[in-house]
């Protein structure tokens, strides 16, 4: 067992790094899907515990979006540790470990942009 | 004391080319090396004979604690703290061995041989043996003593001091003395190391009374101690004895945040620390400059901070209809600004700008004007046009530098009073006269520079005889080996500058080749009075407000113009005057618009000093309410109005700089300027007649040197000084505690 | 079949107590309460105080019948507890038995000679300010006239 995860490894890079769960991208991938499928089914549960004002829709939207910004993302070992981040995140939703402000944190509706261009700096602050 | 760097390095390259081939083997000192060796705790070092004990002792990086010695005073040798051991190499004396022997390392210079103990169990007891009668008298107010965390005294006690004293007398207690609104004094503190009393870049009006147990501190009789440079005895006093009247029990050292910054308020440009703490200047403190100001500053510079906390412009404000001025929004402001520009021809624009302003504002500025098709820029210093001018850049600069007086023999003032113009400059001619014996003379009204010169006359025609040769003074001239000539630029003012300064021109030029100094040498020299000029006119501003007088413009900008060069007499009814500043001084009450700036501790900024070299402030506090760095006010302009200045960042404003003119950037360092004998060749071009009037610099004496800008006019201190030195010192109320 | 009659007569009583169904409508739709008792007193203010000991458990068995103008307000419909002076403040909240119609209160110098009432939410409330010193002063452009 050992020894095959060493030669898959060695075959896929000529650097062999200890992988963190998954030996490869389709493992890594396998388990981005089944982490997505448990988003996926938490999102009416938690519309409906913590009272959001979004629709089931709505959240489901916002899962695929944080997944999707990821998507260019190919290192096995960085995916798995995106997953187990995503996962501690759904535990935390899951567990109401959170509030209904740290969820609605990820829609960004209360933070203001912060100005770009030279006049819009100048009129906001001293050294934004 | 002895400064001597040229011959020091000379002896160190021989020193060390003449043991480079035989390094292995101790050898004596060579006789050509002439460098005695002696060792500090075992570790053998090289010094010059005549080097102390303790200067041996830092060469090698060991610091000997002490109260009385000091760098830049002479030695005393009175506080005792840094006995050490000497053990000396093996020598009978009257058939007894010598074996112990503390020595004062301040004041013992070495011997070939010596091995000096400086961590030894006799040296160790001897420092606390001192510093228990050092103890003995001091106060333990070190909680309400405004030297805490900073005292020497209190660092010492801790690191080489007993823990217990066998004195169970009571304690000597002396009578505080009142000496002015600068300096504050808790005499009982003094440990008699008799630093403020030997002379302080030129000041010596502090002595001692009695002896022993009874000596004191103070001025004999009671009168005030002010003059230009004493706010350093506070940095020079160990202890908390004498400390700053303004900062008492504002603030405590490691509560403070330091900033390494640049003064502004002359031109000297001293490097200054400025302490802050919570968003609020609490004080100033010199920075050590060899090349500008040593280690010193000037009263103003180091007590003028209490004037950026007053009358400051913080909300930008325009007139309303019944001519008010009400505060508005940058939006409002900048979009009349704009609207005025965009609304009138280029030569109808004009701008000032005034004393403290930066180079990067001066730049902004000028690209913005150009860009309207106007070339008006003026500074409130007039200079002399005819002639070379200010194209040529030795032609205005303090080309020999302030530490360059030092190595010269002979100085000829001309309408200028260093002591109240640039007293750090002042103070270096003063330390030259004294050990290096200068020779000063001085053309215009006669003043006291607090060391003595010869008085040639006040008359601008004196000038006229020195460039002919027939004034008595020409031989000394003439015989002098590196002669400087220093003219203020407050007599180039007057109507007749341009004849002054040819006539200074072809002074400095005669000297210069009857001396037959090394081509390096620069002779003229031109004393600035305000930080900004020479920026200014590097950047190619034009000197004077002459061309805006005669061709009033409909826009007037007025960046920092406080001098009151123009007022609304001099313009046309319908003219638009925009301020742009930090402070409601001469130029925001006469302004249609004001738009508030930040101060020289509130930006990163480029300054140039009288002598070319270019500095940088930095931010140690944020501008107050809405105020801004003044680039970005003008580059915020530039893009309302539809010419934007291709800069959004410091950085960038700089590599505009570095374009227009690359000395600018080079911080910290003097850019050359070597075209005296063409300049001399111009300004003979001019014909103009030297009035009979005579020459008399503005500031004549303390009175006038408090308040020259607008923050030091703002400030409460100042006006204290001013108060006091006119009314006498009993005239300020001081609440008094502790 | 008594204790309803003295229902009724009680009930009765309260419209008689009240001056009629208008005066018992109006003071339930003033405080949404309705009592009699005997009256102690009243102030100079027109506040009735009343007492009745024997049908409201201890502390409901003192109240006030607010006035309906005080102090040139109308106070019809906004009545408010500080309408109550300070010595029948005393009373009203049993600190003492005696009430000001029979022990008169020593006068006292900081005893309000008219009573003021909570000016809290109106133009005249105190509003805490900052006492600390300013560390900008900033400049206050010069006034046209004063020129």
């Amino acid at each position: 067992m050992a020894s095959t995860a060493a030669t898959r490894a060695a075959v896929g890079a000529s650097k062999v790094v200890k992988p963190i769960f998954s030996r490869d991208l389709d493992e890594a991938k396998r388990r981005v899907r089944e982490l997505y499928r448990a988003w996926y089914r938490e999102v009416p549960n938690s519309v409906a515990t913590f009272q959001l004002d979004i629709t089931t829709r709505q959240g489901r939207d916002k899962v695929r979006e944080m997944f999707d910004k990821n998507k260019h993302v190919t290192d096995p070992r960085v995916i798995d540790m995106l997953v187990i981040k995503g996962k501690m995140e759904l535990q935390e939703t899951i567990h109401v470990w959170k509030q209904k402000t740290h969820i609605m944190r990820y829609f960004h509706e209360t933070e203001t942009p912060r100005p770009t261009d030279f006049l819009s700096k100048f009129y906001s602050g001293h050294d934004p | 004391m002895l400064r001597l760097p040229t011959v020091g390095r000379a002896l160190a390259g021989a020193a060390k080319g003449s043991l480079a081939p035989s390094n292995t083997v101790r050898t004596p000192v060579r006789a050509a090396s002439n460098m005695v060796e002696v060792f500090v705790d075992g570790k053998p070092v090289e010094v010059e004979p005549g080097t102390t004990v303790l200067q041996a002792c830092e060469k090698v990086g060991v610091q000997i604690p002490r109260f009385c010695y000091h760098e830049r005073l002479s030695v005393a040798g009175n506080c005792r703290m840094c006995l050490v051991e000497i053990e000396k190499a093996p020598k009978v004396m009257w058939h007894t061995l010598i074996v112990w022997q503390p020595v004062a390392a301040c004041a013992m210079p070495v011997m070939k041989g010596w091995n000096i103990l400086t961590n030894s169990d006799k040296t160790r007891k001897a420092r606390e043996g001192v510093m228990e009668f050092l103890l003995a008298n001091h106060p333990l107010d070190c909680p309400i003593c405004d030297q805490g965390g900073e005292c020497d005294l209190q660092d010492q006690s801790m690191q080489f001091g007993s823990d217990r004293s066998r004195f169970s007398e009571g304690k000597r207690a002396v009578e505080d003395k009142n000496i002015g609104p600068l300096i504050k004094t808790i005499m009982t503190r003094c440990i008699q190391c008799t630093r403020c009393v030997r002379e302080i870049a030129g000041v010596e009006d502090l002595g001692t009374t009695g002896r022993g147990n009874n000596l004191q501190i103070g001025t004999y009789v009671e009168k005030m101690f002010m003059s230009e440079l004493s706010g350093n005895v506070i940095d020079v006093c160990p202890v908390g004895a004498l400390t700053s009247k303004p900062y008492a029990f504002t603030a405590r050292p490691w509560e403070t945040r330091k900033t390494e910054s640049v003064d502004v308020l002359d031109a000297v440009g001293s490097n200054i620390v400025v302490s802050t703490r919570g968003g609020e200047v609490m004080r100033v403190m010199p920075r050590l400059n060899e090349d500008v100001n040593e280690e010193w500053i000037s009263d103003k510079t180091r007590f003028a901070y209490d004037g950026l906390k007053r009358q400051r412009l913080t909300q930008p404000m325009v007139k309303d209809s019944s001519g008010q001025l009400t505060p508005s929004t940058w939006e409002d402001a900048l979009t009349r600004v704009a609207g005025a520009l965009q609304g009138v021809q280029g030569s109808e624009v004009a701008a000032i700008a005034g004393g403290m302003v930066d180079a990067e504002a001066l730049v902004s500025l000028k690209d913005l004007l150009n860009r309207m098709n106007s070339e008006n820029l003026c500074t409130e210093e007039l200079f002399p046009m005819a002639g070379a001018g200010t194209d040529l850049r030795s032609n205005y600069l303090l080309n020999t530098g302030i530490a360059g007086i030092e190595d010269c023999d002979l100085l000829l003032l001309i309408g200028t009073n260093p002591r109240y113009e640039a007293p750090l400059f002042n103070a270096r001619i003063r330390k030259s006269w004294l050990h290096n014996e200068l020779r000063v003379a001085l053309v215009g009204r006669s003043v006291d520079l607090s060391y003595t010169y010869d008085h040639l006359g006040e008359e601008a025609a004196v000038l006229q005889e020195l460039a002919n040769g027939t004034h008595p003074f020409c031989q000394v001239l003439s015989s002098a080996k590196r002669p400087v000539v220093v003219v203020g630029s407050s007599s180039l003012q007057r109507e007749d500058g341009a004849a002054i300064l040819s006539a200074v021109s072809t002074i400095a030029q005669n000297a210069r080749t009857s001396s037959g100094v090394e081509e390096g040498w620069k002779v003229l020299n031109v004393l600035h009075r305000v930080a900004s000029q020479v920026a200014a006119l590097d950047l190619g501003y034009k000197a004077g407000v002459e061309a805006i007088r005669k061709n009033p413009p409909k826009v007037l900008f007025l960046l920092g113009a406080d001098a009151g060069c123009i007022t609304r007499a001099d313009l046309p009814k319908n003219s638009l005057v925009v301020y742009q500043g930090h402070h409601g001084d001469v130029g925001a009450p006469m302004a249609d618009i004001i738009l508030p700036g930040a101060a020289y501790t509130e930006k990163n900024a480029t300054y140039v000093n009288t002598e070319g070299r270019s500095q940088q402030t930095r931010v140690a506090v944020t501008a107050p309410g809405m105020a801004r760095e003044d680039w970005k006010i003008i580059r915020a302009i530039s893009e309302l109005a539809g010419v934007t200045l291709p800069y959004d960042s410091v950085d960038e404003v700089r590599s505009r700089l570095a374009e227009v003119s690359p000395n600018l950037v080079r911080y910290d360092d003097v850019e050359q300027a070597n075209y005296f004998k063409q300049a001399n060749e111009l300004s003979k071009a001019v014909n103009q007649a030297l009035l009979a009037a005579p020459l008399v610099p503005p500031q004549l004496t303390a009175k006038d040197f408090y308040m020259t800008d607008s923050i030091s006019r703002a400030s409460q201190t100042m006006a204290k000084c001013v108060k006091a030195i006119t009314e006498g010192a009993n005239a300020i109320d001081e609440p008094s505690i502790c | 079949m008594a204790e309803y009659a003295n229902i009724v007569r009680r009930a009765l009583g309260q419209v008689g107590g009240h001056g009629g169904i208008r005066g018992l409508l109006l003071q339930l739709f003033r405080v949404n309460d309705v009592k009699t008792g005997t009256l102690v007193g009243t102030d100079k203010y027109g506040n009735k105080y009343y007492e009745d000991t024997k049908h409201y458990f201890f502390g409901r068995h003192r109240w006030v019948i607010y006035t309906t103008e005080m102090n040139g307000k109308n106070t019809l419909w906004e009545v408010d507890g500080s309408m109550v002076p300070a010595e029948w403040h005393r009373w009203l909240h049993c600190i003492t038995d005696d009430p000001p119609t029979t022990h008169p209160p020593v006068p006292k110098k900081f005893l309000a000679e008219t009573h003021q009432f909570n000016v809290s939410g109106t133009s005249q409330q105190y509003v805490p300010f900052s006492t600390t010193r300013k560390k900008i002063h900033e400049w206050v452009p010069p006034k046209v006239g004063s020129q």
